[in-house]
């Protein structure tokens, strides 16, 4: 629900608002905020512009951290997992595997999925970066990233059916060799090539 | 011949030396033994070497002997000069007493006599008598050493009443102090006000267990010439214009000059508010919405039932009044007596512009002050903690922008476990939401709180598994369950009156229903699909409001498609009823049960009202009062109506900043006040009825006594996200927390 007063709008979601108008209000250039939730304020409103454009989400404001595009995807994510939850049974993922005999063996696929949503450590401060965390970060992505391609293999309705959707795959991989945060040399190679060539069919189809 | 004569000497010298050298006896007897056949034969011989040897030892010992006796003479000589000494110093001490006495009453002879007689009494040298010397810088203070004297020992013997009654020396000097301060110093009144302090002291404390609660009504009730004294106060107490937000008639301890003995002007009526304001803008620049706070949260609504009378302060008063108190303040800080309680004594003063600067200094002095026993100056020394706390919470308010720290400083003062008193102080922060956190409920019975947040979860949090702190002022707590299931924010939450299930409404429409898990569960354990237990499907759109009646087993809800609906929450199975309200009153934003009936409800709609339903004959019972304004734009919005657990009486949240109270059975609006800076979106009230709570989009968390109607603590907490900041508040039912969730994705918990 948008509110005129003079000049200034109000960002509120009122008790109410219909779904539809959740967080409908116009978007805002990011230097006009004195919030303190800047970053994650910004991502937000460009995701909702449009989360097919993935170089704009992705294109770092002042003072980014890459934490808030994790948490953004963290947050994202969890819609997928909701699809999975029915779906991904323990019985039958009993450990997390990915492609090419890539296996975790501590838990079944979906607690995996649970852990690295809920354990969170990797989000220590919510304004800067801190050093230490910057390693955390790059397991945090490799987590996610076994999340997907699990996913993408595995659940590969869901998971097609999500991506188009939302591009959060594409997003993702995006945002990880953007900001380096994962080596290529890593489980990244042929899902990207895979990426790529549906990423290319896909507009080739549209 | 001299050999001859130095042993005959050596013998008869012996004896008399004998007594105090008898070691040296044998030996020279031994000696003059051994010598005496010698000394026969050494009579003959002149100077034989054993004979001037045995001479020389001889001579020694007698030496030491005899310095030995010195030595003892010497200290017996010492001891007694000590002795005279102090006896000369006795004799001057009482020497000087005389004299002050005798100048005391030649004094007293000249009043009185001047007094009678109108002329000056000659009585001679009437000069303040003179010492030696040495005593030289007695002069000036000798008559003032006398009446400190008699002060003195009469406190003494006053304490010394007390200390027997029980009560200790800090409370009461402060007491007199601030009775001596306010009164002006006059030593007759002093006089008069120790014995009355006495007097309604040791009334109040053999009268009532909650000793310091009586001080303020017993010395009303005693001294009706001390209320006299304080009526002339009425201008000069604009110190505690802002206690009297906190102030609480309920036997709250307060600072001695207690503002219920205050007589203040009535209260205006709601059509003077802007006048006030007005004035209160043109007066105060920095304090102006504090004082906007004051004057509106008194506007004294049609039928106000307040249990005291509500006045206040003009506000031209007060800034005169500043100084004069600043003075007192000044002279109750020369007052050499306990230090470090006048800071706390001068602190419900409202700080002017050295706000700041006073704030440390009664800072550090609150934590000195807090060293002393708890029992007793606690109580006034809260009195002064939370007026400073509202101080600097409004200050901070008033003046400065949003981005406040969370943990404020309000927060420095040590955990006060004074059950009559509380003081909330935040202990858990709960971290691990990626999005706001749109509200919160408490389980039952154990410490465990259930989040949700928009993003898309819900977590499960068990207050007593902390984490190590990363800050040192609150811990940290880990989610123990996180619920999946919506596909979009989740925006309300309610919990069972049992605590195992939990239901939860989101923007997907949908309302889900959880079998909570065992708080004690590990975090990492694997995933269990039977905590799902289905959602109850009926609303098309975002289901805003939950409430669960344990009466019936029902779940009410609202939602943005404009109905309520009441399911059965044993089964999975469609809405039972359907309140479809044609909206007419507009779309419902929150619902709630009626404590004092089972079947009705009350709900709030968008365009400003409420409204009572009765859910077995889904009819419309009534719809409360309210200045609905239809051409006004949305800020009449109601955000939240909860309803009274005792008393019939709803209370609603509203968009323009009120807080309303309305009575369920007449439908009348009860009293209405101003109650933050910003939007007010959630409303809470704890189980016994006494308190509300409420938050805000100002990021301030306000703790009001309903009996009053008065803030009797405030808390900053939580930073925007948007303009968002604080979505929910609630209290725990049984354990004593209460808690709020913002949109900063943090949920902080107070004890």
């Amino acid at each position: 629900m948008v509110t005129v007063e003079g000049t200034a709008v109000l960002r509120q979601n009122r008790l109410g608002t219909k779904a539809q108008d959740f967080c409908n209000w116009p978007d805002e250039s990011l230097r006009k905020w004195d919030s303190t939730l800047v970053v994650q304020q910004h991502i937000q409103q460009n995701v909702r512009a449009g989360c097919s454009n993935i170089d704009k989400i992705l294109e770092p404001p002042e003072g980014q951290d890459e934490t808030e595009h994790l948490k953004q995807f963290c947050l994202e994510l969890n819609g997928l997992e909701v699809k999975l939850q029915s779906e991904c049974h323990p019985d039958t993922y009993t450990q997390m595997t990915a492609r090419e005999q890539w296996i975790c063996l501590c838990c079944p696929a979906i607690d995996y999925n649970r852990h690295t949503f809920d354990g969170a450590q990797y989000f220590p401060g919510k304004i800067s970066i801190k050093e230490s965390s910057v390693a955390k970060l790059g397991s945090a992505c490799h987590r996610i990233y076994i999340i997907f391609s699990h996913a993408y293999f595995h659940h590969w309705q869901f998971f097609d059916e999500y991506e188009n959707v939302t591009f959060l795959c594409h997003r993702f991989t995006n945002f990880v060799l953007k900001y380096n945060l994962m080596s290529k040399d890593n489980l990244s190679a042929p899902i990207l090539e895979e990426e790529a060539q549906n990423s290319v069919s896909r507009e080739s189809e549209a | 011949m001299d050999e001859q004569a130095g042993p005959g000497v050596f013998f008869s010298n012996n004896h008399p030396g004998a007594g105090g050298a008898k070691g040296l006896g044998p030996l020279a007897e031994a000696a003059a033994a051994g010598d005496g056949a010698a000394a026969a034969g050494a009579a003959r011989a002149q100077y034989s070497l054993p004979g001037i040897l045995h001479f020389l030892q001889h001579e020694w010992a007698r030496f030491e002997v005899e310095r030995a006796q010195w030595e003892v003479e010497r200290a017996q000589i010492a001891f007694l000069q000590g002795e005279r000494k102090g006896q000369e110093n006795l004799k001057k001490d009482l020497v000087r007493r005389i004299k002050m006495l005798e100048y005391a009453l030649k004094q007293e002879r000249a009043k009185y006599h001047k007094l009678k007689y109108g002329t000056e009494l000659n009585q001679g040298d009437m000069k303040p008598p003179s010492y030696d010397s040495d005593e030289g810088n007695e002069t000036e203070v000798q008559p003032q050493q006398n009446s400190q004297l008699m002060w003195k020992q009469g406190r003494q013997l006053l304490r010394q009443y007390l200390q027997e009654v029980g009560y200790t020396d800090t409370i009461l000097d402060v007491k007199s102090k601030r009775v001596r301060a306010l009164l002006g110093f006059s030593s007759d009144v002093t006089d008069r006000e120790d014995d009355k302090n006495q007097d309604s002291v040791v009334n109040g404390t053999e009268a009532e267990v909650k000793e310091t609660a009586m001080i303020g009504k017993s010395e009303l009730t005693d001294s009706a010439s001390v209320l006299d004294n304080f009526k002339f106060l009425e201008s000069a107490a604009a110190d505690f214009s802002d206690e009297d937000e906190d102030d609480d008639l309920d036997g709250r301890e307060k600072s001695v000059i207690d503002t219920s003995t205050i007589v203040r002007k009535k209260a205006l009526s709601d059509s003077s508010e802007d006048r006030d304001t007005k004035e209160a803008l043109k007066e105060f620049d920095f304090l102006v919405t504090s004082e906007e706070g004051d004057n509106e949260s008194r506007s004294a609504g049609d039928g106000t039932d307040w249990g005291k009378e509500a006045y206040w302060i003009q506000p031209e008063m007060l800034r005169p009044n500043r100084s004069k108190l600043q003075d007192m303040l000044a002279n109750l800080r020369d007052v050499d007596e306990l230090p470090s309680l006048q800071p706390s004594v001068g602190s419900p003063s409202r700080p002017s512009s050295s706000r700041l600067p006073e704030h440390e200094i009664n800072r550090a002095d609150e934590v000195e002050a807090l060293t002393f026993p708890p029992s007793s100056g606690k109580s006034f020394i809260m009195g002064a903690d939370e007026a400073l706390e509202s101080e600097l919470g409004l200050g901070e308010l008033a003046g400065l922008t949003v981005a406040n720290e969370a943990d404020s400083l309000t927060y420095d003062i040590a955990n006060n476990k004074d059950a009559l008193r509380k003081t909330w102080n935040p202990k858990f922060t709960l971290r691990s939401h990626f999005d706001g956190i749109r509200a919160l409920a408490f389980h039952p019975i154990e410490p465990v709180l259930i989040t949700a947040s928009e993003d898309h979860t819900l977590k499960m949090w068990n207050l007593q598994k902390t984490a190590p702190a990363k800050k040192s002022t609150s811990l940290d707590v880990e989610p123990i369950y996180t619920f999946r299931a919506h596909k979009g924010p989740v925006l309300c939450v309610v919990m069972s009156s049992n605590g195992e299930q939990c239901y939860s409404g989101g923007t997907d429409g949908l309302i889900q229903g959880w079998n909570t898990t065992n708080p004690n569960i590990d975090p990492y354990d694997s995933y269990d699909p039977s905590v799902l237990r289905g959602p109850l499907l009926g609303h098309t759109d975002a289901v805003w409001g939950l409430a669960y009646s344990a009466a019936h087993q029902r779940l009410l809800s609202c939602s943005a498609d404009g109905t309520l609906r009441v399911w059965n929450t044993t089964e999975v199975a469609p809405a039972l009823s359907v309140f479809n309200d044609t909206q007419e009153l507009g779309i419902p934003a929150s619902v709630d049960l009626v404590s004092s009936d089972p079947s009705h409800m009350v709900a709030s709609f968008s365009k400003g009202y409420t409204s009572i339903f009765n859910m077995e004959t889904q009819q419309r019972i009534l719809t409360l009062e309210s200045s609905v304004d239809t051409t006004a734009n949305s800020s009449c919005q109601i955000n939240r109506v909860i309803s009274h657990p005792t008393l019939p009486i709803s209370i609603t949240a509203h968009e323009d900043r009120h807080i309303k109270f309305y009575d369920n059975n007449t439908g009348k609006l009860i009293h209405s006040m101003v109650a933050h800076l910003e939007a007010v979106t959630s409303l809470a009230v704890d189980p016994n009825g006494l308190y509300l709570m409420s938050g805000s989009h100002d990021c301030s968390i306000r703790l009001w006594n309903l009996e009053s109607k008065t803030c009797i603590q405030e808390f900053t907490a939580h930073r925007k996200k948007f303009e968002e900041s604080i979505h929910d508040v609630a209290f725990h039912p049984s354990k004593c927390y209460i808690a709020s969730a913002g949109a900063d994705a943090l949920a902080k918990v107070f004890v």
